[in-house]
């Protein structure tokens, strides 16, 4: 009986999950064949995809590499780009926590944007639901498969494209697609603006930790003016 | 140097993950902290996009013929009207290409 509960809990994860891979699935194949364009063997770009398993963090690590960007800078902004999974994990803790530690490991793995989505709305909606971490590995199993599957088939692509199509600028242009959402206050807004024009000078100022330090003013601004969201 | 940065990276980013659920943090964190995380991916990814948009070549400004430009503002718009991210890497680069191959100021 309880294990028919715990796989249909596991099934539901999995259901709720699919319908996210239509986005999930195009930008583990551009993933994929940024790696391969970028220098990575078809081995580094592929085992990349469940060793770090993070998308934009992804993208962003074979675009640093692309640049010859120093290892401290490159390990700091994948960090960076990674540290929004802290908040997650936090908002889950309460819902995990009398589990054993090999469930935590493998759930703290799995947990990336598109599991904790999903996932974190059936925790709160339905907190007394017994097998509830069933859940959540359902979800983060589907995006597991889905991201190593895309991403293969971009490893295969990845050499075969034309160079006039400068899959380079695909870069940019996924993170423009990640961070848009995100501007929905006047302190995303702020932090924006401000980290592309300090951005821009950093870099034309040619300093080395340039990515580290527009960053950290980004955020410091963010703060500072968070104060006006709440106004509002 | 690329396995060594993908492992670190990996361990990295598994220890983001693992050390909220592990107990091995206070419970609540300030709201200013919290805060703070909100908006690292902003400030982390927004310099990456301008540095690929070309906008500074050899220290100077570069805006006339810059197509990746101005497809990443088209970009922009259609992130900002869809929230999708398959329209908007399709429409920039469409718009790119386009620009970059056919058109000649």
């Amino acid at each position: 009986m309880q294990i028919m509960k715990k796989l249909e809990v596991f099934k539901q994860g999995i259901l709720e999950e699919l319908p996210l891979q239509l986005g999930v699935f195009p930008f583990g194949i551009i993933y994929g064949i940024m790696a391969i364009e970028s220098g990575l063997t078809p081995m580094q770009a592929f085992l990349m995809s469940s060793i770090i398993f993070g998308g934009a963090s992804q993208i962003a690590f074979v675009q640093l590499i692309s640049n010859a960007t120093p290892f401290g800078v490159l390990v700091t902004t994948v960090g960076a780009i990674n540290s929004r999974h802290f908040l997650y994990s936090i908002s889950m803790m309460e819902f995990l926590k009398n589990l054993s530690i090999k469930w935590r490991i493998v759930l703290a793995y799995l947990l990336t944007d598109e599991a904790y989505a999903i996932s974190i709305r059936r925790f709160i909606n339905e907190p007394n639901t017994s097998f509830l971490h069933f859940h959540l590995l359902g979800t983060g199993i589907t995006l597991f498969f889905s991201w190593q599957i895309s991403t293969l088939t971009g490893v295969l692509l990845g050499g075969d494209l034309p160079q006039f199509l400068d899959l380079q600028f695909i870069i940019p242009l996924t993170f423009i697609a990640i961070i848009v959402p995100m501007i929905k206050s006047i302190s995303t807004f702020l932090v924006v603006i401000t980290s592309a024009f300090s951005g821009l000078i950093l870099k034309s100022l040619d300093i080395n930790f340039w990515i580290i330090v527009t960053g950290m003013i980004g955020v410091l601004v963010g703060i500072v003016s968070s104060k006006l969201d709440k106004k509002r | 140097m690329i396995w060594a940065g993908i492992i670190i990276c990996g361990i990295i980013t598994f220890l983001i993950r693992f050390i909220p659920m592990s107990g091995m943090i206070p419970k609540e964190l300030s709201t200013s902290t919290k805060n703070s995380f909100k908006y690292i991916p902003l400030a982390v990814l927004t310099p990456i996009i301008v540095n690929d948009l070309s906008i500074i070549e050899n220290n100077n400004l570069f805006l006339i013929e810059n197509y990746k430009l101005y497809a990443g503002l088209i970009a922009i718009i259609v992130a900002f009207i869809t929230n999708n991210i398959l329209a908007t890497i399709s429409t920039g680069m469409a718009s790119y290409l386009i620009m970059s191959n056919f058109i000649n100021i």
